[in-house]
């Protein structure tokens, strides 16, 4: 990192004379949180590391918890952000081009927190790498892994693509954009826009199949708990992933104009805000189906989750998290004239971002609770401190990464790989 | 690999099952205890539990016990979903884990439809004189001290029939040791052993039948 510095500020300094930056104090004090944040989740993952799993609440009657919960959470982000970067590189949807690049970082970074916390959550982490040197084609987890993999490298390409003309726009004046520029020199982007294209569209269907689809399948094929032995379910992760993804890139992209001072172009937030309610309804709709086929079956494994989640102990996650904040309060904005409003798009997907958390927690954790057998004891499970603080330090990490690369490269340079010729 | 169902018959190897006539078992737990000290299981860890059910609503009750050993399926859930094939079907229809493969993801206990896999946290009974210095004999694999933290802390755990017992010509602990004698073992290949008649009693049943897990252990009802 130290090697880097000097770039960083060659590099800030650039940016202060071009582009209207944000204030130093404020990115001073946004990137002490966030190192604040990984030292204190640093001290909860070496505890976790010293004392095995023990430091979590988590049993063997609840195998899984707040860790598998946050680990499909940013998986969801992922495919989510991918697939709208997709709109525009693959289906030309040049009226959200402006967020392209981001909606690849965004997708990056959330690929690498959602395998820190697969990481955390293993029993033998010093094992994790032998799950890529053996295999067993039935599992669905084996399957991942892999995907997981080629997607990083797809979207490390394809984000590298995005940004590759930028880079050699400003390799003269920093060391570090000619060293990540790999040597290329034109600034000609039709070769970038089909490399996009190319990979854009092998990366569709990696994400839909592959990596969204493959994870709700994770849980679909068990036949052992309630609700998850569906089919619906690798679907409705694929559609939750629309929704969790394009909320973060809506939220992240007000975000972003507004602290570096620049202009939210209001148009482009309100399309973008009409896209997350047409995906949130879909899930609406999903839902419908996904409750009340096991309802109306009156298969006792299956009531039995549903009894928990609605008035069980974490009725509150359902209720509050996942269908009052996540779903109906920004489906309510997004529907009406509300969304006409920044602030008020900026909220509702806020309010999805963080709903989605209850929906992740809600697939997780419910099922587990019930016993497998009449008699045995039902399961009771809530995050530890350790599990928190870990958590809340490896989304810092996740934070500081995607800050780190928005500061130092050029993500939010005005893009037109497809749309114009902005640099021409 | 691990999952295709062996038919019974089909093999050489002794196919290994469990008869548990529920009718003699009194819910004495002398199966649980003697497996917890055959298996040297931390705490919060029973290979073999006894569930104990009140049925039918007072005057009219019963009280019902139901052993639950791990099922050793002839499709296990548990051998299908792990990433790494570190659970798989043995030759003699025990269903096994690798401990020096497993990395801990805990799927195969998610997937487990009779609850019969434990986590190893690293717990022990430090009350116990010794019992960090010797680790469990699974598979009769002799692991050095407890306190190490090698496998199996980190990994699942789960009823083997006491293979290392099988592999002595003995019976597995439960077995040899129900007070009411309700428990039996042997090669459902032997048309002539006890399990094979057993098996093919009109009494005889197995738990959740309807996921298509195929037990190897079988009920007396
Ligand atoms: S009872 Fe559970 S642990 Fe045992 S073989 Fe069947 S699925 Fe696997
Ligand atoms: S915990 Fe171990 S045995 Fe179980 S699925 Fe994971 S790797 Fe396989």
């Amino acid at each position: 990192m130290s090697a880097l510095t000097r770039d960083e500020a060659a590099l800030r300094l650039d940016h202060e004379q071009t582009a209207p930056g944000p204030n130093r104090l404020m990115r001073a004090g946004w990137y002490l949180l966030l190192v604040t944040l990984m030292a204190a989740g640093g001290i909860a993952v070496l505890q976790r590391t010293v004392n095995g799993l023990a430091a979590t609440n988590l049993t063997s009657t609840t195998p899984w918890g707040a860790w598998i919960a946050f680990y499909i959470y940013f998986v969801g982000l992922s495919a989510g952000a991918f697939l709208l970067s997709s709109l525009i590189y693959v289906f030309g949807m040049t009226r959200f081009e402006q967020v392209g690049r981001m909606a690849l970082l965004t997708a990056l970074v959330s690929m690498i927190v959602a395998l820190v916390f697969v990481l955390i959550d293993l029993g033998r982490m010093e094992r994790a790498l032998s799950a890529l040197v053996h295999f067993n084609w039935l599992s669905p987890l084996a399957w991942e892994m892999r995907f997981y993999l080629i997607y990083i490298l797809l979207l490390a390409a394809e984000f590298w693509f995005a940004m590759r003309a930028d880079l050699v726009r400003r390799a003269a004046r920093s060391r570090l954009a000619r060293w990540l520029s790999l040597g290329s020199r034109s600034t000609d982007t039709a070769q970038d826009h089909r490399m996009l294209r190319v990979l854009g569209t092998i990366g569709v269907p990696i994400a839909i199949f592959g990596v969204h689809g493959g994870t709700g399948t994770i849980f679909a094929i068990v036949k052992a708990r309630g609700m998850w032995f569906s089919a619906l379910t690798p679907i409705v992760f694929i559609v939750s992933a629309l929704v969790s993804g394009t909320a973060l890139l809506a939220l992240l992209y007000i975000l972003r104009q507004k602290a570096l001072r620049r202009p939210v172009d209001s148009r482009m937030a309100a399309d973008l805000g009409k896209l997350l309610g047409g995906f949130l309804l879909v899930d609406l709709g999903l839902l419908l189906y996904e409750y009340l086929v096991p309802l109306l079956s009156m298969a006792p494994h299956e009531t039995e989750v549903l009894h928990v989640m609605m008035e069980g102990p974490y009725a509150w996650s359902f209720w509050i998290l996942q269908l009052g904040i996540g779903m109906v309060a920004p489906a309510i904005i997004l529907m009406t004239r509300l969304r006409e409003s920044v602030p008020l798009t900026a909220l509702a997907a806020l309010m999805v971002v963080v709903g989605i958390v209850g929906v992740r927690f809600n697939i997780v954790v419910p099922p587990l609770v019930i016993p497998t057998l009449r008699g045995l004891p039902a399961g009771q499970y809530f995050p530890s401190a350790v599990e928190w603080w870990s958590s809340a330090g490896i989304i810092a990490m996740g934070l500081l990464l995607f800050s780190l690369a928005a500061d130092l490269l050029p993500v939010d340079d005005d893009a037109h790989e497809i749309g114009g010729t902005a640099h021409d | 690999m691990t999952a295709a169902a062996p038919e019974p018959g089909s093999r050489k190897e002794p196919q290994w099952a469990m008869v548990i006539d529920l009718q003699k078992c009194i819910g004495c737990d002398t199966c649980t205890v003697s497996c917890k000290a055959e298996n040297r299981t931390p705490p919060g860890i029973s290979y073999n539990v006894v569930i104990a059910m009140e049925l039918g609503e007072f005057p009219n009750t019963r009280r019902a016990y139901l052993p639950r050993p791990c099922m050793q399926c002839d499709s296990p859930p548990c051998a299908g979903v792990c990433p790494v094939g570190a659970t798989y079907k043995g030759e003699s229809g025990v269903v096994i884990i690798d401990h020096d493969r497993c990395i801990g993801c805990r799927y195969c206990i998610a997937a487990c439809p009779y609850g019969a896999r434990s986590f190893d946290f690293g717990e022990g009974y430090d009350e116990m004189i010794a019992y960090a210095e010797v680790q469990a004999p699974e598979y009769g694999v002799r692991r050095g001290p407890r306190w190490r933290g090698e496998a199996p802390i980190g990994t699942v755990r789960k009823c083997t029939f006491c293979l290392h017992r099988i592999n002595r010509g003995e019976e597995p602990a439960c077995v040899e040791t129900c007070i009411g004698d309700a428990r039996y073992f042997g090669d459902l290949n032997d048309p002539n052993s006890v399990v094979a008649k057993l098996a093919s009693s009109p009494r005889a049943f197995r738990l959740r039948e309807e996921l298509g897990t195929q037990p190897r252990v079988i009920y007396l009802k």
